[in-house]
């Protein structure tokens, strides 16, 4: 009805803008509240016949707190607590063995303080007084059923199914199926589903840092404990704080290797524990294993690298240990992309020649082997050395002399990303320049060597997918200039000299 | 002779006093006789911390430095090394030139210097169990507070110590180089003219021979300061001094006719 008429029926009535988006955050919050149950949780928004609810599953789980109705009136407790600024949630709780007839009977059955559960032999007897609407239909179809006289769930059990799907559809039938449980309805879970979970609650909620962090370990303890007996260790952990106002604060956490060591996970759940907020206290601690991965017992020790400590004169009888505890705590710290290996790859250009790649992404942490794609430089085609040209301090020697002799060009120790533009002057076009400016500061090149020809990579497709072609701009020439000071510079002029656009030089690294 | 005995005794005990845990993990010598012989105990303390700077433009791009500590970190053994820098834009390739495989690496990058303090030091403390060789920093801003903490860690541990000094600007250069620190040595390295080319005749050509740098020993505990100039450090980490220039002595003390005369 319009509100002005309400307002009329009732003068003193309250009203408020409604806020769906609000509304829905709300009810997400509350829904990760109810984690503590199950991880197992999905919203339900609010329908055109139903209010908005949430969905548990809670199969496997009742046994925790008792049975079902135990844990349905400690559920009903808590939503009456007083939350936030309110005065707690009013709520129907229903508890059946299908989705459909757990909603059904929440909206339709139960009445506040009086939970729904019907044994799950009595189910459909449980659903036949319900009316239509609540099998979940839009509201044309059940205006229709009404129509008919079909106004109870009861009355469509007897119905055929061919006369109800050719006058009302297929819907009818399938909702029918899904609430008596012949057709199967799975719940999507919000968020990822963990794939183990572990879980303290506390009778008084706590809030000292000193006891959030020895229910850490405790928690830790219990989780590796069950991941001991499994043969696996975690990847990817969540530890979860339920606090009592209804908020849950989370802790996520990755690790290099698969782990399953109390003390080592302890210690990273703990470095992070300043950034949880514990409000008026927390009363449950649910830490949850995502991703898992098999960890056999003598992997448990391994050594990655291959180690000992180069230490002169100090004896080893303690165990070598592995890089993996240090690159946890460092990542868990500060980032786990934060963290990287220099790995080589097969490439031409140089800066794809060596990169910087996340140790998060690689599952390993071994050493490259020294050999092939170590230095990052394979010769091969694309490569052409210039003849030498007959001016002066314009080639070195070094690079056509040795050609084709497993010689490696020198690189630079410092390699910017992406080159830096310089303005370079020089005397003949294929010459390297005698003078060039970079970062404002002039510098005089006194030698040169160089050039050494990298052209792009014409087999990689570009980034359109489009077939490619060598264009003149991605021809570089590579000269390696030491200024009057003594410092060496790799510069490049991308093009070919003499075409137009004109070529541009840069500055690519610094050699030390 | 009981005379030379007692004395070498009262040396290390005085050694021990003075410095009373340096030198507990051993040394690594240069393998350049000058150069070893102005550190103590004949080479680079491990378990220490040592500082290296740049000059002019490689305060701000740290490659001579970058090369220098690759030479050393080279000869330390085959170990992994925790590096932990601001800028990603170490080279791989050029590590190797100088003796460093780039696949001992673990790259920390961390813009904020407090954390960046913090990665070195925990890698320093806990290195030793997790069996790195050294670790290294990138470190603008270095207050004698954390310098020392960080020296404690590496005695502790056993674990060697890096640090590169880079700053992006000179302003910050100037203000921060002259700040003492806790480190037992500290460096400066600066490019020089590379090497003539020689081909099989003898006869020069243009080009870039080998790299040379200047290394100044500015500060060492219990060592002298000196300068040398080196050959860059090849593929195995070594420098070596340049064969035309010796080490430098000392400028000759001016001596002045004495106005008192021996009698006689």
């Amino acid at each position: 009805m319009p509100l002005a008429d309400a307002l009329s029926y009732v003068p003193g009535l309250m009203t408020r803008p409604a806020e769906p988006d609000a509304d829905r955050a709300a009810l997400v919050r509350l829904v990760e509240w109810c984690g503590r149950y199950s991880p197992w949780i999905a919203p339900d928004p609010p329908a055109e016949n139903g209010g908005a609810g949430i969905t548990i599953e809670i199969t496997g789980c009742a046994h925790l707190w008792g049975g079902e109705a135990v844990l349905a009136a400690d559920l009903s407790r808590r939503l009456a607590r007083p939350h936030g600024a309110g005065d707690g949630i009013s709520h129907r709780i229903a508890i059946a063995g299908t989705l459909g007839a757990a909603w059904a009977l929440a909206r339709f059955a139960a009445a506040a303080g009086e939970p729904a559960i019907p044994p799950p032999e009595r189910l459909r007897e449980a659903l036949a007084p319900l009316p239509v609407e609540a099998l979940r239909l839009d509201p044309a179809t059940a205006a229709g059923l009404h129509r008919v006289g079909l106004t109870r769930i009861g009355d469509l059990y007897p119905m055929p199914r061919a006369a109800l799907a050719r006058r009302f559809g297929d819907e009818v039938a399938r909702r029918l199926d899904q609430a008596a449980g012949a057709a199967p309805e799975p719940l999507s879970p919000l968020g990822e589903a963990p794939t183990r979970r572990v879980r303290l609650s506390f009778a008084e909620p706590i809030a000292d840092p000193a006891d959030l962090a020895a229910a850490t370990e405790r928690l830790a303890g219990d989780l590796t404990g069950w991941l001991a007996r499994e043969g696996v260790g975690a990847r990817r952990l969540d530890l979860g704080f339920h606090r009592v106002d209804g908020r849950v604060e989370h802790i996520r956490l990755g690790t290099a290797r698969p782990s399953r060591d109390p003390a080592h996970l302890a210690d990273l759940l703990q470095a992070r524990l300043d950034t949880i907020d514990p409000g008026l206290g927390v009363e449950d601690m649910i830490l949850a294993a995502y991703t898992v991965e098999t960890l056999g017992a003598e992997q448990a020790d391994v050594l990655n690298l291959g180690l000992a400590p180069p230490l002169v004169g100090e004896s080893q009888g303690t165990g070598l240990r592995t890089l993996a505890p240090l690159i946890d705590r460092l990542g868990a710290q500060l980032g786990h992309q934060a963290l990287a290996r220099l790995e080589a790859r097969e490439s031409h250009l140089p800066e794809r020649a060596s990169a910087p790649a996340a140790i998060a992404e690689s599952q390993k942490i071994l050493p490259l082997p020294p050999s092939a794609g170590g230095d990052g430089r394979v010769r091969g085609i694309g490569e052409k050395q210039r003849p030498h040209p007959p001016i002066a301090g314009a080639m070195g020697p070094s690079l056509s002399r040795n050609a084709g002799e497993g010689f490696k060009p020198p690189r630079p120790v410092r390699l910017f990303r992406p080159p830096e533009p310089i303005e370079a002057f020089w005397l003949l076009p294929d010459d390297p320049p005698f003078r060039f400016a970079w970062r404002r500061r002039r510098h005089l090149v006194a030698r040169a060597d160089g050039p050494e020809r990298i052209a792009e990579e014409w087999w990689r497709p570009d980034a359109a997918g489009a077939a490619p072609i060598v264009r003149a701009e991605a021809i570089r020439d590579y000269y390696r200039v030491e200024d009057a000071e003594g410092r060496r510079f790799w510069l490049f002029r991308a093009g070919l000299p003499g075409h137009d656009p004109p070529p541009r030089w840069y500055l690519h690294g610094v050699f030390a | 002779m009981p005379g030379a005995v007692a004395l070498a005794a009262l040396r290390s005990q005085i050694r021990r006093i003075e410095r009373p845990a340096a030198g507990l993990h051993g040394v690594l010598p240069f393998g350049a006789a000058a150069l070893d012989r102005a550190l103590p105990q004949g080479g680079l303390a491990l378990g220490a911390v040592h500082e290296i700077l740049g000059q002019g433009g490689d305060e701000e791009d740290g490659a001579a430095a970058a090369g220098f500590a690759a030479g050393i970190l080279a000869r330390l053994g085959r170990f992994p090394v925790l590096w932990c820098l601001k800028r990603p834009d170490l080279y791989g390739p050029g590590l190797a030139a100088n003796g460093l495989d780039p696949a001992r690496l673990v790259l920390v990058s961390e813009s904020r210097d407090e954390r960046l303090l913090w990665a070195v030091e925990e890698g320093l403390r806990t290195g030793h169990g997790a069996g790195l060789a050294a670790v290294v920093g990138e470190i603008g801003a270095l207050p004698m507070v954390a310098s020392r903490r960080l020296q404690l860690a590496a005695e502790r541990s056993g674990v060697t110590a890096l640090l590169l000094r880079r700053w992006r600007s000179g302003a910050e250069a100037a203000a921060e180089r002259g700040r003492p620190s806790a480190a037992v040595t500290r460096w400066r390295v600066s490019s020089l003219p590379a090497a003539a080319v020689v081909d099989e005749r003898g006869a020069g050509e243009p080009g870039i021979g080998r790299p040379r740098w200047r290394v100044e020993l500015l500060r060492c505990r219990g060592g002298r300061p000196g300068s040398w100039e080196v050959e860059a450090a090849d593929a195995t980490g070594h420098v070596c001094i340049s064969a035309e220039l010796a080490d430098r002595p000392a400028a000759p003390r001016q001596t002045y006719p004495s106005p008192l005369r021996r009698a006689g």
